[in-house]
């Protein structure tokens, strides 16, 4: 049973750190000389790597709303982190995590769709890949869910 | 007899301060300010002096000088008719206005202060920038966004604890009660309905409500 908690705890910590990576590290496209998004753009130039802003062709709107729901998944699974813990505490035997799984679904929603926006609007016909932020984005996305569907189902241990 | 000699006003410096950037629309009015400190009190022969560098040039022009307690704006210039001097120069501030701004209007506008004796300083410069549509700043919607979920999230929760603390001084009533369904004989089918209904109907009766079923201290 401590097996069981300490895994699902890892799987919460887990989609945790690959939303913090996703959404702090501008790598969501890449190309040989630049590595860019959401907040800036690394150029390589003169054989270093400089610090740029993101072009103002990029449209203000969606890429300020990826911003918010990037930041928005990231402070809900923390904040599903504490609830799960004090749920631990709280619970009567034979309920349900709830709460825990309620935060984690919006997480899970929000990343999903900054994801999605993301996908549809940005480096449509250009010469490039996407870049390790945008597969950790879609990663979490599936921890997330999963770890959601484990806290509907999980029940607390009945003596 | 002791005779003093008098000591020579010492210069210090001034420290000018003009905006860094200026966003304007298209044919709107911007104001760029211009302000300074010095530890002196504000002299009479105090000067503002403001020029201007187009975007891609290296030369710049002057447009504006106060001198000797009167302003003078740039009657020649790219500016002339447009410029006008909205400073306070007795307050230490130096700020015009242009008008009507184009295109071409894009630069850096350097302001020059002198307070004597305080006359050594480096002149500050605000950049302007014209657009046909404002662009939105960076962060406004992101913060928006996230601002708004947020609020929602606690707005949630503090209602869920109010009615709990309602129903709890028995300003609502909780009800939980059992129908059973008639006809088809069957008595296993037996939805319950949960009703949140207030106990009392007029404020003053429910604050009444509330005061007696609050617990009370006996001394």
């Amino acid at each position: 049973m401590l097996v069981l908690l300490a895994l699902i705890f890892l799987l919460h910590i887990a989609t945790i750190t690959l939303l913090l990576a996703a959404t702090i590290n501008n790598g969501w496209w890449v190309t040989d000389t630049m590595s860019t998004d959401v907040w800036a753009r690394w150029v390589y130039q003169n054989n270093a790597w400089n610090y740029t802003s993101l072009p103002t062709s990029y449209p203000q709107d969606y890429l300020q709303t990826v911003q918010a729901f990037t930041v928005l998944a990231c402070i809900f699974s923390i904040l599903g982190l504490f609830v799960f813990v004090a749920q631990l505490f709280t619970l009567k035997k034979g309920q349900r995590f709830t709460f825990s799984g309620i935060f984690q679904f919006i997480a899970c929603l929000c990343i999903m769709i900054a994801a999605s926006i993301y996908t549809d609007i940005f480096h449509k016909n250009e010469q490039g890949s996407y870049g390790p932020s945008f597969i950790l984005a879609w990663i979490s996305f599936a921890l997330s869910f999963i770890s959601s569907v484990v806290y509907f189902v999980l029940r607390k241990k009945t003596a | 007899l002791l005779t003093r000699t008098p000591f020579p006003p010492q210069s210090q410096a001034i420290v000018i301060y003009t905006g860094w950037e200026r966003h304007a629309l298209v044919g709107s009015d911007v104001r760029l300010s211009c302000s300074f400190f010095s530890w002196r009190w504000t002299s009479e022969d105090v000067t503002f002096s403001w020029s201007y560098r187009p975007d891609g040039s290296r030369d710049s022009i002057s447009i504006f000088h106060y001198t000797g307690g009167a302003p003078y704006v740039d009657n020649k210039g790219p500016f002339r008719d447009r410029l006008e001097f909205i400073g306070n120069p007795s307050r230490r501030d130096g700020s015009i206005l242009i008008k009507n701004v184009d295109y071409n209007d894009n630069g850096t506008f350097t302001c020059d202060a002198k307070n004597p004796p305080d006359i050594v300083g480096r002149p500050s410069s605000v950049r302007l920038l014209v657009f046909d549509k404002l662009p939105v700043q960076a962060g406004v919607i992101t913060g928006a966004i996230i601002g708004a979920v947020l609020g929602l999230l606690v707005l949630i929760v503090v209602i869920y604890y109010l009615m709990r603390f309602l129903v709890a001084r028995r300003v609502f009533n909780l009800s939980v009660s059992k129908h059973g369904k008639k006809g088809k004989g069957k008595e296993g089918s037996q939805p319950r309905q949960v009703s949140l209904r207030p106990t009392c109907r007029y404020t003053v009766a429910c604050f009444k409500t509330l005061k007696h079923n609050t617990p009370q201290l006996n001394l």
